[in-house]
């Protein structure tokens, strides 16, 4: 069933409200306690089209420039509503475009989450911040917030979690390759999280006792795997993602949590535990650590940071990174893309002469 | 360290101000000698020129001796440095130093040493710039002091958040953050709230740097001439409603130092007291900052450093003036919401709710407000490829304003500091079609 | 005499290049072409005239590179960094970084001794940069290109071309041409942005080893000088160096 079929079957079938959202950290708990169904929108990938592409100049990121032309020629038209966090300048320009511009008439949310480091200013704001868009979503999704709705939501996803977490550190001991991987661990991005839960336990089942993949392992990083044939090429290559840092996946799956409460406040310290990411401002030190912990665990014998062309906040994060796999002589590809529907031949031929170079030197070794 | 703070004084009070009065006193006797003339298209130069150059040297020439005599702050232009003034700190103003590095074309060479270590060319020019010259060493006004404290403030855009990092990261010392929400609609009480935690947590951080308690009473003193340096800005700019106007933008783009700079001090407030009177005086009588004014236009974003003269010279050659900007209003009307009586909260808004950080309905509107008080016929938007924050929206902007004010409107590709990203045969071009338009 | 022991193949944007080693490595034969768009005719006449070129009546391992590489009939296929890493180590006998400017992109190798790429960074995104950048301001300027050495020692003197962009830098030119400036130095210029921005590309991948030079513009005399001074190191060009991707391929089924 394809995505637009699934929505109008939650809708229709579970007289669900669907929500899109922009990329990337919002409380999906929340919604979830709501019985309010979450599309989240990356792109979508492929030449921005219609009649709005000019909308955003040519120097903003091709995931902003395709949301706007998207919303804009009726793409997401089978949501209620739209929901922006604040992710970075350009994701707010969008907000602001969409709401003051035109293009959008619709409910829109916005969800402002605190930069930097925990701070007890920051600490208080989310909670306060989270408190007004509750509020705000009982309001369009028709339903007070439950405190045990929430508990049972909490939990749900921290079992999915859970999972992905299982998934993430067993990677090799997992047959299947990781085109079919993906598309199973990005169906979550507009799937019911119940039925998401189903499919990755599925996948669990098929975690075994030998490894599985004997190609060369890698750490993938960046905010989210387009063009998803990426993964094809890579296969084809001969090397397999032994270590995710996407935005759009690894970032999102918080592993070890302090807290056993499942409420407002667990919420709150989850902003806080959720691995780094550059677009939370995180401090640079944690990320590098952050990454040396995903290499040591899986093993991987290089790095991809796979940008997407003006990405302020990743961009910045980028010369410390070298600098430090370079120190520790892990090889690493720069590969910058544009929301393309496919890997152009450059692209591909990067990664063909990546996973060469890596694996002579693991031949050597 | 206490003779680090005998030289930095001496400098400060003696020393600068006598090497620079000397070449203001040379200068004026050139002057006397030749006549205040207009040089067409140009009217005559402004006399407040010489005392701009003076205070902006004083001001750089004292920073070489500011580290170890006094505490130093790297700060972000809209951050609220009137705390920081008030404890005593010296600023540097990375853009405003990286905007010089522009209009003297060390832009390439600078970013290519920030693009060897591995910073990407898209990412802002200014962030280039700076961390250019901090590898390289390599700086326009001799030398830059190094800072204790890095204080960044999200409401211009989130880069300068990331920049700092990178700058913390390289200089091994704290970064102080005011995280300004986003106002979508309305300033929210939470928001508030966050930024005011945010200002005790920065009053804490400065304490620790310089060891010093931190005064309510010294902030008000300080903000009550940050209030009187935006209202005299204020006057200054608001000279251009005249017919013809006083002076041209690109003035005032160069006029903007001190109060960026230099905001909420005795020297920047005596300075723009002297600009207003200057202003006012030619706009009286009639002396413009072009010779024949016979078009107005409003300027959008920042400016396009390293090509402001001939931006300059191209628009007076054919009668037209920027008469008012977005960017040198931005001062202006933050400076409304000060208030000595409640410096905290009046602090808060002020740096909140800035133009940038409000959403493109305060703007549209803003703009529409410049565009009838000055009276403009055309407007110029900027499209600034470093800038995503004030660029972005701006293609929906140009169409409203045409549609709503019937002005004129042209979307001009360019870019703040790096000369690279710019096609100048093609913009010149579509500058001159858009001006021959208005026939 | 060795005995001819693999062929490699090099079918790039451009141009075709094959060649035919002996047991030693050393380059016997080769055939270079412009490239035409059906590769899998192509290749297989080409290689039948390069077989009969160099009397080879048995079968040999082919290895092939370059963008077309899947569509040859080979032993082994492999990308042009890791072909141009081989073949460069071998003619140049040390480590050492390449400079391969060809006809529609630019790469930068660290390479070993023994061949191994230790890391590479291309510029394939635009013009600028590459080979098409100085044929089509040649051609803006009508200047062969078997006169390009010989005019560009006319003068001393460069006239900055600072376009960042391929058909920008061509407007800039023929402005430059109406304005009256000297065709030897706006060519000095021309060459100068060309090496700007492979310096660019080289970033510090250059440090502290021999800069090699490959591909079609090494040819060009003018070209490895003005990178040298450019760069302020001396940039050696491989023998036959539009071949040094065919050789490496050939090296690899060896």
């Amino acid at each position: 069933m394809n995505r637009n079929a699934y929505i109008d079957e939650q809708k229709g079938k579970f007289q669900r409200k669907a929500l899109a959202v922009l990329p990337i950290y919002y409380p999906k708990e929340i919604l979830t306690a709501l019985d309010i169904l979450s599309v989240e929108l990356w792109g979508p990938p492929g030449p921005p089209r219609g009649a709005d592409v000019g909308r955003v100049q040519a120097y903003v990121c091709a995931l902003v420039r395709n949301a706007l032309a998207f919303i804009a020629a009726k793409g997401v038209d089978k949501a209620d509503g739209l929901l922006f966090p604040h992710t970075c300048d350009s994701i707010q320009g969008l907000a602001s475009v969409v709401a003051d511009m035109g293009g959008w008439e619709k409910p829109i949310f916005n969800y402002v989450h605190p930069k930097g480091e925990l701070r007890p200013s920051a600490k208080r704001f989310v909670t306060e911040e989270l408190g007004a868009l509750v509020a705000e979503l009982e309001a369009f999704g028709g339903q007070s917030l439950e405190p045990s709705r929430l508990k049972e939501a909490i939990e749900l996803h921290r079992e999915i979690d859970a999972v992905k977490d299982t998934l993430r550190i067993r990677r090799k001991f997992l047959p299947q390759n990781d085109s079919q991987l993906y598309q199973t661990l990005r169906r979550g991005e507009y799937l019911w999280p119940e039925e998401h839960l189903q499919e990755l336990q599925a996948l669990q089942k098929d975690l075994g006792n030998d490894v599985a993949q004997n190609g060369v392992p890698l750490l993938l990083s960046g905010i989210v795997p387009e063009p998803m044939d990426i993964f094809e090429h890579l296969n084809a290559a001969g090397a397999f993602v032994a270590a995710d840092d996407y935005a759009a996946i690894g970032r999102r799956i918080i592993g070890t949590r302090m807290d056993t409460n499942a409420n407002m406040d667990s919420l709150v310290d989850d902003r806080f535990a959720a691995p780094p990411c550059s677009t939370l401002s995180s401090d640079p030190k944690s990320r590098l650590h952050f990454l040396d912990k995903l290499l040591e665990l899986s093993g991987a014998k290089g790095v991809i940071m796979h940008t997407i062309a003006f990405c302020e906040p990743e961009l910045f994060d980028i010369p410390a990174i070298k600098v430090h796999l370079e120190k520790r002589n892990i090889p690493l590809l720069m590969l910058e893309t544009e929301m393309e529907s496919e890997c152009s031949g450059p692209t591909i031929t990067r990664i063909e002469a990546f996973v060469e170079m890596v694996e002579s030197y693991r031949s050597a070794a | 360290m206490i003779t680090r703070r005998v030289q930095y004084e001496v400098v400060k009070r003696a020393v600068a101000p006598i090497v620079t009065n000397f070449e203001t006193w040379q200068k004026r006797t050139k002057r006397l000698l030749k006549g205040k003339k207009s040089k067409p298209p140009f009217g005559p130069p402004l006399e407040s020129v010489q005392k701009l150059k003076s205070l902006m040297t004083r001001h750089y020439l004292e920073g070489r001796y500011a580290d170890g005599a006094v505490p130093v702050a790297w700060v972000t232009s809209g951050f609220p440095v009137e705390i920081l003034r008030a404890m005593g700190f010296h600023t540097v103003y990375p853009e405003n130093h990286a905007a010089l590095c522009g209009v003297q074309r060390l832009v390439p060479d600078l970013s290519s040493a920030a693009e060897e270590a591995g910073y990407s060319r898209s990412l802002c020019s200014y962030a280039r710039t700076d961390i250019g010259s901090v590898l390289t060493g390599n700086t326009p006004v001799g030398r830059l002091p190094k800072p204790d404290i890095l204080a960044c403030c999200t409401n211009i855009c989130q880069t300068v958040l990331y920049w700092y990092r990178s700058l913390a990261n390289e200089f091994g010392v704290p970064l102080v953050l005011i995280d300004t929400p986003f106002v979508y609609r309305k300033m929210r009480q939470h928001d508030a709230s966050y930024v005011g935690d945010q200002i005790k947590e920065l009053i804490a951080a400065a304490e620790k740097v310089t060891g010093k308690r931190f005064s309510t009473e010294k902030l008000v003193e300080v903000l009550s001439l940050s209030t009187e340096s935006t209202r005299l800005w204020g006057e200054c700019l608001e000279a251009s409603r005249s017919k013809p106007a006083p002076w041209t933008g690109i003035d005032g783009f160069f006029h903007i130092a001190p109060i960026v700079t230099m905001r909420g001090s005795h020297a920047c407030n005596a300075y723009y007291r002297h600009l207003r009177d200057e202003l006012q005086h030619r706009a009286k009588n009639g002396i413009g900052g072009i010779v024949k004014e016979k078009h107005r236009l409003l300027w959008d974003n920042l400016p396009i450093w390293f090509g402001v003269r001939d931006l300059s010279n191209q628009l007076a050659q054919n009668d037209f003036n920027i008469v008012v900007t977005t960017y040198t209003n931005a001062w202006a009307e933050a400076g409304r919401r000060m208030d000595p009586k409640r410096p905290y909260e009046s602090i808060n808004e002020a740096y909140t709710r800035v133009l940038l950080n409000e959403n493109l309905e305060a703007r549209l509107e803003l703009m529409s407000r410049l565009c009838k008080e000055y009276s403009v016929d055309g407007v110029l938007l900027h499209s600034d490829r470093s800038c995503k924050p004030y660029s972005v929206g701006q293609v929906d902007i140009k169409d409203q304003l045409a549609k709503k004010l019937g002005v004129k409107v042209l979307l001009l590709e360019a870019d703040h500091n790096d000369p690279r990203a710019f096609a100048q045969e093609q913009a010149s071009n579509r500058l001159q079609a858009f001006m021959e338009s208005f026939e | 005499m060795s005995e001819l022991s693999a062929i490699g193949v090099d079918v790039g944007s451009t141009s075709w290049k094959a060649v035919v080693i002996d047991s030693t490595g050393t380059i016997r034969e080769s055939l270079v072409m412009a490239t035409h768009p059906v590769i899998d005719k192509q290749t297989r006449e080409g290689l039948e005239k390069l077989c009969q070129m160099a009397n080879i009546t048995k079968k040999l391992p082919i290895g092939a590179t370059g963008y077309g590489r899947k569509k040859v009939e080979a032993t082994r296929a492999l990308t042009e960094i890791t072909c141009h890493a081989r073949g460069a180590a071998s003619l140049a006998g040390k480590e050492g970084t390449l400079i391969d400017i060809g006809g529609q992109d630019t790469k930068v190798i660290r390479f070993a001794k023994d061949g191994k790429v230790e890391d590479f960074a291309m510029n394939d995104k635009c013009a600028a940069g590459t080979g098409r950048f100085l044929e089509v301001l040649l051609n803006r300027l009508q200047v062969p290109y078997d006169e390009v050495t010989e005019m560009v020692a006319q003068t001393d003197r460069a006239v900055p071309v600072s376009s960042t962009c391929t058909v920008f830098a061509e407007s800039e030119v023929i402005s430059l041409v109406s304005e009256g400036e000297s065709v030897p130095a706006i060519l000095n210029g021309v060459h100068h942005s060309l090496a700007f921005r492979v310096s660019s590309l080289l970033g510090r991948q250059g440090q502290d080893r021999q800069l090699f030079m490959s591909g079609g513009v090494a040819l060009n005399e003018a070209m490895a000088a003005m990178l040298t001074r450019s760069l302020e190191k001396s940039v050696m060009v491989l023998p036959q160096p539009q071949l040094v991707g065919a050789l490496g391929a050939a090296l690899s089924v060896l």
